[in-house]
């Protein structure tokens, strides 16, 4: 009955909200709803972790271990949100954001639309990850692009109008090709199953038949459903919309947009993934796989190096991270999907941080800019500003920060799959991101301190913010052993032996 | 032998003294839809007539080419006439040439009465050579793509074979490559008849004339024999669109009540073509010259699709 | 037997409609004016459901002809309607020197439909199904050309309204690719990409009305602020 829940709960969220009167009961609801969502999410990772997999409604909505995963992360990310949403509005409101704004009125509208529409979001990312038939899923995933574009044009400026246009475009064109992958399986699962019957796009039928799939379908079918899935997720060369949505993007919706809806992206992929491995072999998948991590890694070193704004900076790290995601499910044998799920849980729970200090330090100082703030942060954000720099070592993958365990495990996959000299050229571009990131992230936090106004401005910025940073200090050193039996239960599902 | 020897003469002549009447049915349906009385029937009959018994005025400046225009132009077309199947599959000259040489004989009076226009050294009939030899550099190969689209469905360049490879095939014309060739031709014949979007022919106005230029210095038997050859080219590019895409009606045997049947058949085809042509003729106003090859444009991309889905459909496409 | 209820008969009948919704993918990609290409969309999508519910005739799928009258309805009625709405809202009518040329774009689109010809080969190899059961499989090619040319008219294109439609046009390739290889997908997957692709339309209008307000243009050339 969780799987059903978890779907009610975002929806039930977005309805009261778009009913109820007053900004502290949208608040109130709000934070409800994610509460709610994540209990829920833990009750069906609890569930899964006793009894395997579990299914709802003949089969239409089911969840083994890598759903439950990717509905836990997400529901992670959007509860990490809630609080600090509030306390965003609420500085937005006392910066004039909006503009003016006399008796809130403008507000309320602004946050009234905020509201409504990421429950509707989050609920189409849980329907990604639950949902078994994949026409479904790419529905779905059409649903995160829909209900998030008017939270890009959140501010209402040229620029957001500008990023919203792309991002709906790129995205657009990007899902038809998934589309396009999915009739193809379609076709060529109806050639074995029959397309009478609603199964012959579930998934969990798919994988006990794949094998039997026409080969030259499904290898045009992979290629699209990477194209496709891979722009939503921001994979090179498909990438451009992701800077610009995520730097106009208030900063919780961009966190989610970073840290949840890539890994919805990067779930539709693998599940596609899987019934290719299973019809072709691990080898055609896993090159394409490759060539798009490596690129996207790769393409995000020279952005990252001569970045002016923080939060495209940000966005290019996140093109790196879903690249190295990709590259972990690229490398295969046992270790690479679990360093990807390994990659995919600690980048869910450090990028979410990471967008919180940026937004605190982009609200302190007005802009988002590297060149026209002159450092000093630590000195204005007691709090934000030292935490920033932090997250930026976790997020680099620095020791003894969790994602360095990830990016260690993807590397001996790789060498364990002997692709010893892209082994070597991932560490290269690893190091030269570490040295971009850290270097524009410690100009902007270190120096003297500057004329910006002084001490952390509301409390609901700061919790999630602490909260965040205890939780990645403490995944550097002990990751609970339930989380790491779903990881690896989720590994399993994607470690393919044929 | 001598079946051969009829079948020449009989086609001759049907070219030769049915070619006016279809111009005259067309000016008096055009007359007529436009809530005018207009010209009987008979006219251009009368008009063909009167010229052949005036005298003519020839210029100085001209060559001989000026004289020999005429013949050559109304040569080639009636040659071309006999080379396409009428009442019969078989074409009278079939064995003599295809399609190709339809279009090539077509050609060749088209250039010569460019140089005709050219020769006198009248600056409308510059203008209007030009004009021409613009509009048939791209009319041309939208012709020649849509008849080879034809031809490749029939399996050769042969009119008569393409013709009776159609007989019996009772929905071809449905298939996508027949109906894109057909628009095409039917765009290629508006222009090369010199119908209005194209070209106006009852107006002598100097913007916007084009084959009235080039035969402006021509008069007495040499502009009879020059109206003539414009009504066997246009009944000519006619009975190749209806009898290649509607093949109904010709006649396999020689038995009379079936070449009765055939020979009204292709009369009510004709008919109905040139009403089609008169339709469009009245609904709509001339282009500007300039908009002219944006019009043959879309014939040549319409043939080219025609060639294209001969083979995209598979079975069904040609 | 009348002639209609023969199964050549509907093939005929749907490999014409094919060609024609071919040469509307042309005519949209050679057209300026944007109120023609609105109307060759909505033909098109007419042409699709006529398509569909030829197929769904002669195999007396019902599930087809939901699709059908769903491509009637939003397609070919619903979309256009508030596209045209849109475009005489905006006051702009006409393409105004999109990034290639009229001509240039043409023979690319005619070059997409051989590319498109190529791809669909190999997947049409195994379609060739006797009489109704095979109905409308050789349309797969024409399918991949308006995906392609779709994917091409919205990289060329400058004016939202535009690129929009060549979303949709594109989106079309893909009912027809559906309707081709699988006879349309199941029931809830397609009532959910209907919804998807009508909250998208209605979407992307608000996002051009207001970039139309915001730049007092709707050229996306403008939108170029964003870099690096």
């Amino acid at each position: 009955m969780t799987i059903p829940l978890l779907l009610l709960i975002p929806l039930a969220a977005s309805g009261i909200t778009a009913l109820a009167r007053g900004r502290r009961a949208l608040e109130l609801i709000h934070i409800l709803s994610a509460l709610a969502g994540f209990t829920a999410s833990l009750l069906l990772a609890a569930g899964v972790l006793a009894n395997g997999q579990t299914s709802w409604g003949n089969g239409f909505l089911f969840a083994d271990h890598l759903s439950a995963l990717v509905v836990l992360l997400t529901a992670f990310v959007y509860l990490a949100c809630a609080p600090y949403a509030i306390g965003y509005f609420r500085t937005d409101r006392i910066n004039q954001a909006f503009g003016p704004d006399e008796d809130g009125s403008v507000q309320l509208a602004k946050i009234r639309k905020y509201y409504v529409l990421t429950p509707l979001f989050a609920f189409s990312m849980f329907l990604v990850a639950l949902s078994n038939n994949l026409g479904v899923m790419w529905v779905a995933l059409e649903g995160t692009t829909l209900t998030s574009i008017f939270l890009v044009t959140f501010y209402g400026r040229p620029t957001s109008l500008e990023a919203a246009w792309k991002y709906a475009m790129i995205g657009g064109a990007g899902l038809s090709m998934a589309l396009f992958g999915t009739i193809l399986t379609y076709y060529a699962a109806g050639q074995v199953l029959g397309t009478e019957s609603l199964s012959a796009l579930n998934w969990s039928v798919l994988a006990g038949s794949a094998s039997k799939f026409d080969h030259t379908v499904m290898r045009l079918a992979f290629i699209l459903i990477l194209l496709g899935y891979g722009t939503k997720a921001g994979l090179a060369p498909m990438h451009t919309w992701k800077p610009d949505a995520y730097s106009e993007a208030p900063a919780p919706v961009a966190a989610l947009m970073a840290a949840a809806v890539l890994n919805c992206a990067l779930y539709g992929v693998a599940r596609f993934y899987v019934l290719t491995v299973r019809c072709l072999g691990p080898s055609f998948a896993s090159q394409l796989l490759i060539l798009f991590g490596i690129l996207s890694i790769a393409i995000a070193v020279p952005f990252i190096l001569v970045q002016r704004s923080y939060r495209r900076l940000l966005a290019y790290s996140s093109i790196d991270h879903g690249g190295i995601m990709v590259l972990g499910l690229g490398f295969g044998g046992a270790l690479g999907p679990l360093g990807m799920l390994l990659h995919m849980t600690f980048h869910s729970v450090t990028k979410p941080l990471l967008f919180f200090c940026a937004g605190n330090a982009q609200q302190q100082t007005g802009n988002d800019s590297l060149r026209r703030t002159p450092g000093g942060l630590l000195h204005s954000l007691p709090v934000s500003g030292p935490v920033f720099l932090l997250a930026t070592l976790a997020v680099t993958g620095t020791p003894p920060f969790s994602l360095f365990q990830s990016e260690f495990t993807i590397l001996r996959a790789g060498i364990a799959a002997q692709h010893v000299g892209l082994s070597i050229l991932f560490v290269t571009l690893l190091v030269a991101i570490f040295a971009g990131f850290f270097y524009h992230i410690a100009q902007l936090v270190l120096g003297p301190p500057s004329d910006y106004p002084q001490g952390e401005t509301c409390r609901w910025k700061t919790y999630p913010v602490i909260g965040l940073c205890a939780l990645v200090l403490l995944l550097g050193f002990w990751l609970p052993a339930p989380l790491y039996s779903l990881i690896s239960g989720a590994a399993g599902v994607l470690a393919v032996h044929p | 032998m001598i079946a051969q020897l009829i079948s020449v003469i009989g086609q001759t002549a049907l070219i030769l003294l049915f070619s006016p009447l279809i111009t005259g049915f067309s000016r008096t349906l055009k007359a007529r839809l436009q809530t005018r009385r207009g010209p009987d029937l008979w006219q251009p009959y009368r008009d063909l007539h009167k010229l052949l018994r005036k005298g003519m005025v020839i210029p100085d400046t001209a060559s001989w080419i000026f004289p020999a225009t005429p013949y050559v132009l109304f040569a080639t077309t009636l040659l071309a006439g006999l080379l396409i199947p009428t009442i019969a599959a078989q074409a009278p000259l079939s064995l003599f040439g295809g399609v190709l040489a339809v279009v090539y004989l077509l050609a060749l009076g088209r250039f010569f009465l460019a140089l005709g226009g050219l020769d006198t050294g009248s600056s409308f009939g510059g203008l209007g050579s030009s004009r021409e030899m613009t509009i048939s550099a791209i009319a041309e190969p939208a012709l020649m793509l849509a008849v080879f689209t034809v031809a490749l469905g029939a399996g050769s360049t042969n009119l008569s074979t393409v013709a009776e490879s159609a007989v019996g095939q009772s929905w071809r014309f449905l298939a996508p490559s027949q109906m894109l060739a057909f628009a095409a031709l039917f765009i290629v014949l508006i222009a090369e008849t010199g119908r209005i979007p194209v070209d106006n022919p009852a107006t002598h106005l100097e913007l916007t004339m084009i084959h009235e230029a080039m035969i402006l210095e021509y008069s007495g038997p040499y502009l009879a024999l020059i109206e003539w050859s414009a009504s066997m080219k246009q009944m000519v590019l006619m009975t190749l669109l209806v009898n290649v895409f509607f093949p109904y009606g010709l006649s396999a045997d020689g038995s009379p009540a079936g070449m009765l049947i055939s020979v009204l058949l292709f009369v009510f085809k004709l008919l109905i073509l040139a009403f089609a042509v008169v339709l469009v003729e009245t609904g709509n106003a001339k282009l500007r010259l300039f908009r002219v090859p944006e019009l043959l444009a879309v014939a040549f991309v319409l043939s080219a699709l025609a060639l294209i889905s001969t083979f995209l459909f598979g079975g069904h496409g040609g | 037997m009348t002639f209609w209820q023969d199964p050549q008969f509907g093939a005929r009948m749907i490999t014409l409609m094919a060609a024609l919704v071919l040469v509307l993918q042309i005519t949209m990609v050679a057209q300026r004016w944007l109120v023609t290409n609105i109307r060759a969309f909505a033909i098109q999508s007419f042409l699709l459901a006529c398509i569909a519910s030829t197929i769904a005739y002669y195999n007396a799928a019902t599930h087809i002809y939901i699709a059908a009258t769903l491509t009637l309805l939003f397609k070919a009625v619903l979309l256009p309607v508030i596209l045209q709405r849109l475009v005489s809202r905006i006051e702009i009518r006409q393409e105004i020197e999109p990034f290639v040329n009229v001509p240039l774009s043409v023979i690319i689109s005619g070059l997409l439909t051989l590319l498109a010809y190529v791809v669909a080969e190999p997947l049409q190899a195994q379609t060739s199904l006797p009489g109704a059961a095979g109905l409308g499989r050789n349309t797969l090619p024409v399918a991949i050309a308006l995906f392609l040319i779709g994917f091409f008219m919205m990289i060329s294109r400058r004016k939202a309204v535009t690129q929009v439609l060549a979303l949709l046009s594109l989106e079309n390739g893909l009912f027809l690719a559906a309707i081709s290889l699988t006879y349309g997908m199941p029931l809830i997957v397609e009532l959910g990409i209907f919804f998807d692709v009508l909250v998208a339309v209605m979407i992307l209008a608000i996002l051009v009305y207001r970039i139309r307000e915001t730049f007092d243009s709707m050229d996306v050339s403008r939108l170029s602020r964003l870099k690096g």
